[in-house]
């Protein structure tokens, strides 16, 4: 069954509760909402507004109590665990605040990881390009320790992109890092989404950054207020 | 509650898998600990009740002693306690047999021999009979009765005609359901009885004796004494017969306690290994922790303490459990035992009445506090190291959060692409130590359960039986050299009318299932070289056993054919024993004794052989059997062996039986009584042996489980991060499954392969050693399998458990996760 195919993303009274009487929170309430294809959207919020929680279920990496999500068409939420995950490595990218790289992979491992894990071959020009518009050409045989803030969520960033999926989800990118890099970062995802036609929806907290986006959505109390 | 110990006491909860699986190999170890030497003194206490009660009470006996010699001996100062006993000779009876003996009153209690009714004989027409007796004399009788008793009395050394004998009965004996069944029974008569009948130079008794025991002495010293005392009244060894059951029974015998010793060392190491390993692989883990502790003061003898603590708060868990537990395990173990030898009659029902009516008590304090004490040692010396480590933790690595000592890699040159089996390699290479550790503790295990498995392998009930008997029923004549009354019993007789024939042979051969029989020919033959009036066989082995011949010889050169023309012999290597002189080239003056013929015929010891006794039947030179029969003018063949279709067949068997009984001259043995006795014996032993090294197998497996456990928390969130982006519950099962494996085979490898190769010098010293009759060497294939089987088992439910447990926190509850 299709939901709209023109949009990317489309969800539909999404709910997912947690604890239960006094200690109940409701971090995503009845939350609808439409991506389109190619757009850099930001979510922003106040902590603990469900922000997280929407991109989770957003990303099939959790299960909503209620609702249903649609990615290119697709209701995820149909799959069974299996499927869901080999549809999460072939349509999704997932960017975390605190990198997320495998610890005993080198650079160029932890960028390859996805297409392995999708069985699929690994085309070195491919690989290799995004190593160069990343910037860390010279570094892909370097260990995760031995790189700097902004060279790990660069690496997470090619991660994310190597298996073109449609759809890149960002948790707070740049969270961690100082102003410099998160704009150098910034930039880079934002100009590789661009030439990719990829669509990026990212979690900030930072109004210079949403200020950058194609369109910005505010989450409060686990509805989306101002879409 | 000092602060350390409260620590210890909070580290304990938290850690609580861990402690857990540290619990569980504390719990298998108490309860070895207990299991071993309860189980072991229980068995023993009940044998030695048993034996107590069966066995007489007579140190050892001296035979052949005459009165001069009873008269020294008496007065002796080592000597606590005498009896003596003469033997008379036997009443004529067809089918029973009843022993007349005289036996003086402390001969009668060291025998535990008791009258029901009346006194011991005193004149010389008294007599002792049982109600058993009577009923076989086909006589009644009372005390005060007369009857007539037709009887063989032993003079020149053998027993003499049947004469007719009148005694008075003045007492009745104790007879037991083993007499009454085997129709053998004992009759008593006086001293002035065998004074009147045997010539006064003939009359021999046999001197039964207590050693004083003071102090504590063991069954060695006493032997060393007996023997002792026999050497200042010149009596021959031969003629001494040690008591040894009731030795073992009574006195501690110096060679059970190392051997106890030995295997709770062994249990002490597995404990070791495997509660340092578990230890080892989580240390890395808790690095953070002891560098905050220290950072907020905490002393390196306070980290240390914390960590012992936290050992001991688990141990005064487990070992209160263990006891527990081992106290059920021996009393099952010793019921078993039990049960699986009830009905075999005699001393196993006096074992089972002994536990049942509690007469031995199955408790020993001191198994309960050995145990506990061991463990605690074991709990100890296994958290030496951690102890050490974790003192030696430098605050500011461990904030940062390293792994203490680990080089951290800032460059490799890694794989072009990456797929499952290369993220298993990398995790189980990145923690190479870990891997061989957990590897290595395991096979240890496993290599001494292979090199058990070997010994048990070998020792196989079939071969034995095999080896003791060649086909499946053994017929040869009824031979008796000293009884006049059946001079036709002797071995000279026998050639001259030898029941062997040809015309039985073809019977049995006609017999349904019956394969053929081979028949082996027997010659006596005397020699100067061999000890005064010991007479030895040559053995005429026919054809068809010529390449077990060859296959045997372990010294020389010998083939069949040369074996035929009558000059040549292999000698059996047990008759090295008796000769070691004899050797290959060795050439033996004998005299054939051929009938009433006797000749001198000399032969060379071409080869030393290796034989069963069903081969050789104890005739240690073997020639081809046409040489052997070209010796004789008779008909000397001395073994019919029948070769069957089938191990046992009641109906051959019945068919073989009856032949035996119409003849009256021959006797049969049976393949399957072999088997039966061998591996009854076996079963207990190895099923034993088995169980040990089952829980020893545990014990280590806590280990794996750990090790996996751990490998699977401490890259929780790796794991979890691999599934966000993308990979699915089925790779990552095959992750773990495929660590698992790694870890298996690592294991198997070095048990199976080095268990292996170190079970064969076990071998072949238990086989030097004579243990378990073992003969060949057999892989132990079941017991390598089994492992193998066991520990595959074992790690696929593992990676499930452990998967499925990871799969209890969702992804992001899996993302999020941060120690």
């Amino acid at each position: 069954m299709n939901k709209d195919s023109g949009k990317i993303l489309v969800v539909e009274d999404l709910v997912k509760y947690y604890g239960t009487g006094e200690n109940l929170v409701r971090a995503v309430d009845h939350t609808d909402l439409e991506i389109e294809r190619g757009k850099f959207t930001a979510i922003v919020g106040r902590s603990g507004s469900g922000k997280s929680t929407l991109l989770h279920l957003i990303g099939g990496l959790d299960r909503p109590d209620e609702g249903k999500v649609w990615i290119e068409g697709k209701d995820i939420f149909a799959l069974k665990d299996e499927r869901l995950a080999e549809f999460r490595r072939k349509k999704i990218g997932f960017v975390f605040q605190d990198f997320n790289l495998i610890p005993s992979l080198n650079v160029w491992e932890n960028i390859v990881l996805p297409l392995g894990l999708d069985n699929r071959k690994v085309k070195k020009e491919d690989v290799e390009e995004v190593l160069e518009k990343i910037g860390l050409t010279d570094k892909m045989k370097t260990m995760p320790n031995a790189l700097s803030g902004g060279q790990k969520q660069r690496t997470a960033i090619a991660r994310a992109l190597v298996t073109r999926p449609a759809m890149i989800l960002a948790d707070e990118p740049t969270g961690n890092l100082d102003s410099q890099t998160e704009l150098e970062v910034m930039s880079l995802l934002k100009s590789c989404v661009a030439d990719m036609g990829q669509t990026l929806i990212m979690i900030t907290h930072d109004e210079m950054i949403a200020q950058m986006a194609d369109r910005m959505i505010e989450i409060e109390d686990g509805k989306a207020v101002n879409c | 509650m000092k602060m350390t110990t409260l620590v210890a006491y909070d580290n304990m909860k938290y850690y609580k898998s861990r402690n857990i699986l540290i619990g569980i190999a504390i719990i298998l170890t108490t309860m070895l600990l207990l299991v071993i030497p309860t189980v072991g003194r229980g068995m023993v206490d009940l044998q030695f009740a048993a034996t107590n009660k069966i066995y007489p009470s007579w140190h050892a006996l001296y035979r052949g002693v005459n009165e001069e010699t009873v008269r020294g001996l008496s007065a002796h100062h080592d000597i606590a306690k005498y009896g003596l006993r003469s033997d008379a000779g036997y009443m004529s009876l067809e089918e029973a047999s009843v022993a007349m003996m005289f036996v003086d009153q402390t001969g009668m209690e060291l025998y535990h021999l008791k009258l029901t009714d009346g006194n011991l004989p005193r004149r010389e027409d008294e007599i002792v009979v049982s109600a058993g007796i009577l009923k076989e004399l086909g006589q009644p009788g009372d005390i005060g009765d007369m009857i007539t008793v037709p009887c063989q009395i032993f003079r020149n050394g053998e027993l003499d005609l049947t004469e007719q004998k009148v005694f008075q009965i003045c007492g009745f004996i104790e007879e037991s359901d083993s007499n009454r069944e085997q129709r053998a029974y004992t009759a008593l008569v006086s001293e002035a009885f065998i004074k009147k009948e045997v010539p006064k130079e003939e009359i021999s008794y046999r001197f039964l004796l207590q050693i004083l025991d003071e102090g504590e002495p063991t069954t060695v010293g006493i032997e060393d004494r007996i023997q002792e005392i026999a050497r200042q009244f010149q009596i021959p060894e031969n003629e001494i017969n040690i008591n040894t059951e009731y030795l073992a029974a009574n006195y501690v015998d110096p060679v059970t306690i190392p051997v106890i010793v030995l295997i709770m060392l062994i249990i002490v190491i597995a404990g070791v290994i495997t509660i340092y390993s578990i230890y080892y692989v989580s240390m890395n883990q808790r690095i953070q922790e002891f560098g905050k502790l220290k950072a907020i003061g905490a002393t390196k003898r306070q980290i240390r303490q914390i960590v012992l603590r936290e050992g001991l708060w688990v141990a005064a868990a487990a070992v209160p459990a263990g006891l527990l537990i081992g106290t059920l395990v021996s009393k099952t173990v010793i019921f078993l035992f039990i049960c699986a030898n009830d009905g075999r009659g005699g001393f196993m029902e006096e074992v089972k009445e002994a536990a049942q009516s509690g007469e031995v008590s199955l408790y020993y304090w001191w198994a309960y506090l050995l145990a506990i004490a061991v463990t605690l040692c074991t709990v100890y010396l296994s958290l030496v190291s951690p102890m050490r480590k974790a003192a030696k933790v430098s605050e500011v690595e461990a904030m940062r959060g390293q792994e203490m000592g680990k080089k951290t890699r800032s460059r490799r040159n890694g794989y072009e692409f990456i797929t499952i089996g290369r993220l298993t390699r990398r995790n189980l290479m990145d923690n190479k130590k870990k891997s061989i550790i957990t590897i290595l503790a395991m096979a240890v295990t496993g290599v001494f359960l292979m090199v058990v498995a070997t010994v048990l392998s070998c020792a196989n009930p079939r071969e034995s039986a095999n080896s003791s008997l060649v086909g499946q029923y053994e017929i040869s004549p009824v031979i008796e050299e000293s009884n006049r009354e059946h001079p036709e019993r002797k071995w000279t007789e026998i050639q001259k009318d030898n029941p062997l024939t040809e015309t039985l042979k073809q019977q049995i051969e006609e017999l349904p299932g019956v394969k053929r029989v081979s028949a082996f020919t027997g010659l006596r033959v005397t020699s100067d070289i061999f000890i005064e009036d010991d007479i030895n066989w040559i053995n005429g082995i026919p054809e068809e056993y010529a390449r077990e011949l060859e296959k045997g010889i372990v010294k020389g050169k010998a083939t069949y054919e040369e074996l035929k023309s009558g000059d040549k012999v292999i000698l059996a290597k047990a008759m090295q024993h008796w000769y070691p002189q004899l050797d290959v080239g060795s050439k033996l003056k004998l005299v054939v004794h051929d009938g009433d013929r006797r000749f001198e015929k000399e032969v060379e010891v071409a080869a030393i052989g290796d034989y069963g006794s069903g081969l050789t039947n104890y005739c240690y030179l073997i020639m081809a059997k046409e040489a052997a029969d070209r010796l004789s003018e008779y008909h000397s063949e001395s073994y019919f062996h029948v070769i069957a279709d089938q191990d046992y067949d009641q109906t051959l068997f019945e068919s073989l039986e009856q032949m035996v009984k119409d003849s009256g001259r021959i006797q049969m043995r049976t393949w399957k009584e072999e088997y039966e006795t061998w591996s009854a014996g076996m079963v207990m032993t190895s099923g034993a042996a088995y169980a040990f090294l089952g829980i020893l197998a545990l014990i280590s497996v806590m280990n794996l489980i750990n090790t996996m456990i751990n490998s699977v928390h401490v890259r929780k969130k790796e794991l979890g991060m691999m599934q966000a982006i993308g990979m699915s519950d089925s790779q990552l099962m095959k992750m773990l499954q495929m660590e698992g494996l790694f870890y298996t085979a690592g294991t198997l490898l070095i048990s199976v392969g080095f268990g292996s190769l170190a079970g064969y010098p076990v071998f072949l010293y238990s086989k030097a050693k004579g243990l378990f009759e073992i003969t060949t060497y057999h892989y132990p294939a079941a017991a390598a399998v089994i492992v193998a089987v066991s520990l595959l088992m074992i790690q696929l439910l593992l990676a499930v458990g452990i998967g499925k447990s990871v799969r209890k926190d969702s992804l992001i509850e899996r993302v999020r996760f941060s120690e």
